[in-house]
């Protein structure tokens, strides 16, 4: 079978060549731990170290207050529930958005259970926050408000800077989960004043399993993992540094190729919006405008998301979808619902999100494999009536 | 933890068979709710009971497309029993395997949706037999069609049927709109259960639509009885109008010669109805008025049988249904309240309360609230437990008396259904679970029996049934419904 053409870089990215052989060297042969005092501790650390230098770069950090950590997931949690539990004990009320990632929602779920106040943010028919209602969210007794950058389903980018900012006025720290933005949005944490963010290295083109958080200087939030003290104390356990120095490279390149790679995500995921313009009731979930670049998001009335994913695997074409069925009742994605969308829509939702080394030919070659699916699952289904 | 779908079901998905639907079908089924994100339909096309066209259609995960598709190659061209026997099972085996966990659902959607295609053709095909309930035919062969509720009686009679080399094609009625999970799409069901039990013993599984028969036939009867004043026995009526003929239709539709039932009773020579082998069980008493000519055809493999028996079968084979609850009570109305269910139909007048004399007593809700024997709920007080030993609709009056007053040494029966000889009447039974009674039978001259008691009998009430059997108790001669009691 050939390579599938891949269409589904939110979920993950390939990994960059030159990102593997970054990470070659600490694969294979000897190997040191980052805390030991030899030689070849010490070149791990300093693989460590440079790779902070290259991430801390990508978001206008200084380095040591970055932290490496095993993806987005863990990075959410120290910041949430580390900057919540480590809060004053009248401060008991945190804020986040209708539209978090799972990694920030069930975080505040698990602080409502220590005994928090939560106030959940609606948004409007694009998935945007308003300002004005998120700062009236916001009490003298929060001690943590958290919005996603950028979503990892409809690609809405938010606020973010006016949002940080109203933090900032009252002393609130803020938390953004960048998982979805780093590399595909400028980002700069000396601009923006964001307390804490969350970025993860496979949906960068680096490996999977490996994270970091951005922590402003003078915020101590609670560590969720206890043991060696590493990553400042924040995240004890010895690091992967494979998958660091990986991210470090990976980060890298971002900083160097991310205006070529927006531009080019962009030119493709305006050539499948064109596309799919011309196949009746297939409608596109968030802005035109304030979304990521290569988001592209629809809901395709009549045919349910599961069956025209796998269809279109089938035919070589790997795209996301947006629910899952199980046990004959489908669970709709909370984003949609927060939109204001039916619940009968959330079930037909598919995500197809470019990278930077997909090709006009392959988006070509999707619209119509798209299309010829679309109207397969359309002919067969009771429920669409053309 | 692997959950992928196997290469077959993404070939149906991809290449699905039989896709579309037939313009003019013989039936049509539809199962699922887009609520749910699954909806599966069929429509068929039959002719001499064969599955001469099959076409399906699916809004829904890969595995709901796959399941129709692969369901629909295994029943095309197949005669209507043999399809009815494919299982969940055989679709599986058919898409390569278990489906990932939590798509098993889509197994059951696409069976469902064909097996209402199958529904929908009966119901075509009985048209007004379905309303009406007669039928009375015959077909030929050591073949039944046997009733299943998915209990453990109906599971050891099909299993009975089937060890003793019967030809055996089962089926379930659907019958009023109160039955566990009939409303929704994701929570169980009555039929579902009983078609995974019959396809459990390799056995086909039909399902008959009779709501409309039963609604006129047992629920209809069951209120306007209350209303006239009548206690009302809902399963006597059913067995009257709906569950023999029901079966019998579908037994010649098949050209099946006999019908069978769980009931706890044999059939004797006669033919006639004759006592179980366990007498506790004993369901002579709801049976006698299935006609004569069906009971000729029919079939009761439990007569032979004590439930403990029945139960150590079921276990014995492996029959999941071996430790369901005995089923109880009135069963379109699951939470026994009949009062309620009656007064939901009918607008109840307040009435007088009297004694035996005519006097006033006090004052009730309405004459549906009350039955021949009742004790509780007159709210009269009184120095001696009061009893009703009368409800007269027409004056809107409730009779109490004492204990004694519901003596009666006399019962005139009417509605004969008989099986042998009058002559051979030699002892009446007037309630369910009691012991029949010695009694003489006259004929009056308007048709009905009067039967002169040898000892008085409590709380006789009208609308009952009188169940007439021979003078050794073994066989029942005939039945009628009580018209009154007299002391």
């Amino acid at each position: 079978m050939n390579e599938p053409v891949y269409l589904d870089n939110a979920a993950t990215t390939p990994l960059d060549p030159t990102v593997l052989e970054s990470m070659l060297p600490h694969l294979g042969g000897r190997r040191g731990n980052p805390s030991s005092l030899h030689a070849l501790g010490g070149a791990a650390s300093d693989a460590v170290e440079e790779a902070r230098v290259q991430v801390a770069a990508l978001i206008g950090a200084p380095a040591e207050e970055v932290l490496f950590t095993s993806g987005g997931t863990e990075s959410d949690a120290i910041a949430v529930l580390g900057l919540a539990r480590s809060s004053p004990p009248e401060k008991r009320h945190v804020v986040v958005s209708c539209v978090e990632h799972a990694a920030v929602r069930e975080d505040a779920k698990r602080l409502e259970r220590e005994g928090f106040g939560v106030s959940w943010v609606g948004v409007d028919g694009d998935g945007l926050i308003d300002p004005d209602e998120f700062a009236a969210a916001l009490r003298p007794d929060t001690a943590l408000a958290a919005v996603i950058w950028a979503n990892n389903e409809v690609g809405t980018v938010e606020p973010v800077r006016e949002l940080a900012e109203l933090c900032l006025e009252r002393g609130i720290p803020f938390h953004t989960d960048a998982v979805q933005a780093v590399g595909r949005v400028p980002i700069d944490v000396s601009e923006v004043p964001v307390s804490t963010l969350a970025l993860s290295g496979h949906k960068l083109y680096g490996p999977q399993g490996v994270g970091a958080l951005y922590v402003r200087g003078g915020l101590a939030p609670e560590p969720v993992v206890y043991g060696g003290g590493q990553e400042n104390g924040l995240r004890s356990g010895t690091q992967n540094v494979a998958g660091i120095a990986g991210l470090g490279k990976a980060a890298e390149l971002a900083r160097e190729e991310m205006e070529d790679r927006i531009a080019h995500e962009r030119s493709l995921r305006d050539r499948i919006l064109v596309g799919v313009e011309g196949i009746p009731d297939v409608t596109l979930n968030g802005p035109r405008g304030r979304r990521l670049a290569n988001n592209v998001h629809l809901t395709v009335s009549g045919v349910e998301a599961e069956g025209l994913v796998l269809f279109l695997d089938a035919l070589g074409y790997a795209v996301g979808s947006g629910s899952a069925c199980s046990s004959g009742g489908h669970k709709a994605s909370p984003v949609l619902l927060a939109m204001g969308r039916p619940e009968r829509d959330a079930f037909s939702v598919v995500r197809i999100t470019v990278g930077k080394d997909n090709t006009a030919e392959e988006v070509d070659g999707f619209l119509e494999s798209f299309g010829a699916a679309v109207a397969q699952l359309r002919e067969l289904s009771p429920l669409y009536a053309g | 933890m692997p959950d992928r779908y196997t290469p077959q079901v993404i070939d149906h998905l991809v290449r699905p068979r039989n896709a579309g639907e037939i313009a003019d079908p013989s039936g049509r089924g539809e199962s699922g709710h887009e609520a749910c994100g699954d909806v599966a339909s069929f429509t068929v096309g039959i002719s001499d009971n064969v599955l001469e066209e099959v076409r399906y259609r699916a809004y829904g995960c890969a595995a709901c497309v796959a399941a129709g598709s692969a369901l629909s190659e295994l029943v095309e061209g197949q005669h209507i029993v043999e399809a009815a026997r494919i299982s969940k099972a055989d679709i599986q085996e058919a898409l390569g395997g278990p489906l990932p966990l939590g798509k098993e659902h889509a197994l059951t959607l696409a069976l469902d949706a064909l097996h209402k295609a199958f529904e929908d053709h009966w119901n075509r095909t009985a048209g007004e037999m379905l309303l009406n309930g007669d039928r009375t035919g015959g077909g030929g062969g050591k073949s039944v069609v046997a009733a299943m509720s998915g209990g453990v009686d109906s599971a050891v009679t099909a299993l009975l049927l089937e060890e003793a080399g019967y030809d055996v094609a089962t089926v379930t009625f659907r019958l009023h709109d109160g039955e566990k999970g009939s409303r929704s799409c994701c929570s169980p069901d009555t039929v579902l259960f009983a078609r995974d039990t019959a396809h459990r013993m390799g056995l086909p599984h039909f399902t008959l639509n009779l709501k409309e028969l039963f609604n006129k036939r047992v629920m209809r009867d069951f209120v306007g009885s209350y209303q006239e004043g009548r206690t009302p026995n809902p399963c006597v009526a059913c067995n009257a109008h709906v569950k023999f003929h029901a079966s019998a239709f579908l037994a010649d539709e098949l050209g099946y010669h006999h019908v069978a039932t769980g009931h706890y009773a044999r059939v004797e020579e006669g033919p006639t109805l004759g006592r179980p082998a366990d007498e506790s069980k004993d369901q002579t008493y709801v049976l006698w008025p299935v006609p004569q000519e069906l009971l000729a055809r029919t079939v009761f493999p439990l007569g032979d049988y004590t439930k403990t028996e029945v139960r150590a079968i079921a276990e014995e084979r492996g029959l999941a249904v071996a430790y369901t609850p005995e089923s109880q009570d009135i069963c379109f109305i699951p939470d026994g309240n009949y009062r309620r269910f009656v007064r939901k139909t009918v607008a109840a007048e307040p009435g007088d309360v009297v004694d035996r004399e005519g006097q006033v007593l006090g004052r009730h809700g309405g004459v549906v609230d009350f039955t021949v024997g009742q004790r509780r709920g007159i709210g009269v007080s009184a120095p001696t437990p009061l009893y009703v030993t009368e409800v007269r609709p027409s004056s809107g009056q409730v009779v109490v008396g004492r204990k004694r007053d519901l003596e009666v040494s006399e019962v005139t029966v009417r509605d004969l259904n008989l099986f042998l000889d009058p002559g051979d009447a030699a002892c009446v039974q007037v309630r369910y679970n009691s012991k029949p009674v010695s009694c003489t039978v006259e004929e009056a001259s308007d048709g009905a029996w009067i039967a002169r008691l040898d000892e008085p009998v409590m709380g006789v009430a009208p609308g009952q049934s009188a169940v007439f059997y021979t003078a050794d108790g073994s066989r029942v001669v005939g039945g009628g419904v009580v018209a009154r009691g007299a002391a």
